[in-house]
């Protein structure tokens, strides 16, 4: 399936493209436009004004997809507290990670184009999901 | 030389009057980016590519709510009318940077216990005036300056 986000992606873009990818479509392709009129036909558009899989009730899209694709597990709530927070840093929660995540993927994405920075940033968030599952599992902070 | 303008975002939005709770939420969320209440209805932040995203969303805020929104680029026609605006932003978070340096200055007399917290907290919360300060003033200086005299204290071995 093809899926359309916007251009110069963040962390809230590069979290959505890994969900998809590992949680509702291992083959996904991904394409990034300017302007929402840009989507080609056919593709689905995530993180954009207008669309479903965007922001809503202040949620940002990585909350959206996990409501709209029923996703319950926990860890993946775990990881939308991380990426809310990144984004938009309104302190609806707890995320001490955030603040780093966020300045690692902004700098990462001054330095490598969006096909590269997905491919990149994937390991990094199969990586804080491990974290927080053991975190999850033990109920303390994992060494 | 030709003056070279600075560009800004705008979100031009009206919601109903009622519920008050999205009015309060997305009043709070232009605060904490800083942003400059042009008219009501209207704010302003300097250009980039995060600020611009940054009210995208409160647009759909807006229009998730019943109101409607509508995001503008521009530029201020007048070169004093620039001055004026960036220095009412600067005034906003220079009282906000003053206030930090006074609870830095008050919490070098709290116990060694509270007092590391307290610097804690004043860190964070220096870090988050500064994420919307656009043009900053010189009390930003003044309140990092109360803030690094706080740190020596802290740091200091307990005899």
């Amino acid at each position: 399936m093809r899926w359309a986000t916007r251009r110069h992606c963040h962390v809230d873009r590069a979290a959505c493209a890994w969900l998809i990818r590992r949680f509702v479509d291992a083959d996904a392709e991904f394409v990034f436009v300017d302007d929402p009129d840009e989507v080609p036909p056919g593709a689905t558009p995530f993180d954009m004004r207008g669309v479903d899989l965007s922001h809503h009730g202040g949620n940002c899209s990585f909350e959206t997809f996990l409501h709209r694709y029923e996703l319950a597990d926990p860890v993946l709530w775990e990881i939308a507290k991380i990426v809310h927070e990144a984004d938009l840093a309104d302190e609806r929660y707890d995320a001490p990670e955030a603040s780093g995540l966020d300045v690692l993927l902004r700098g990462l994405s001054m330095v490598r184009d969006d096909d590269e920075l997905l491919e990149l940033s994937a390991p990094l968030f199969d990586g804080l999901y491990e974290y927080r599952k053991r975190a999850l599992l033990s109920g303390r902070e994992p060494a | 030389m030709a003056r070279q303008p600075a560009r800004w975002v705008l979100l031009a939005y009206r919601l109903p009057r009622e519920p008050s709770t999205p009015r309060i939420a997305v009043w709070r969320k232009l605060r904490r980016l800083g942003a400059a209440q042009v008219l009501d209805g209207l704010a302003a932040l300097p250009l980039d590519a995060r600020n611009r995203e940054q009210l995208e969303w409160l647009a759909e805020e807006v229009a998730d709510a019943g109101g409607d929104a509508t995001i503008w680029v521009g530029e201020l026609a007048s070169a004093r009318q620039e001055r004026e605006l960036a220095a009412r932003m600067a005034g906003a978070v220079a009282a906000d940077y003053l206030a930090l340096a006074a609870e830095a200055a008050a919490a070098r007399e709290q116990p060694p216990g509270q007092r590391r917290r307290t610097l804690g907290r004043l860190r964070r919360e220096l870090r988050r005036i500064r994420s919307r300060d656009y043009f900053p003033p010189p009390e930003c200086e003044q309140a990092q300056q109360a803030l690094n005299e706080l740190v020596a204290l802290v740091e200091e071995p307990v005899p």
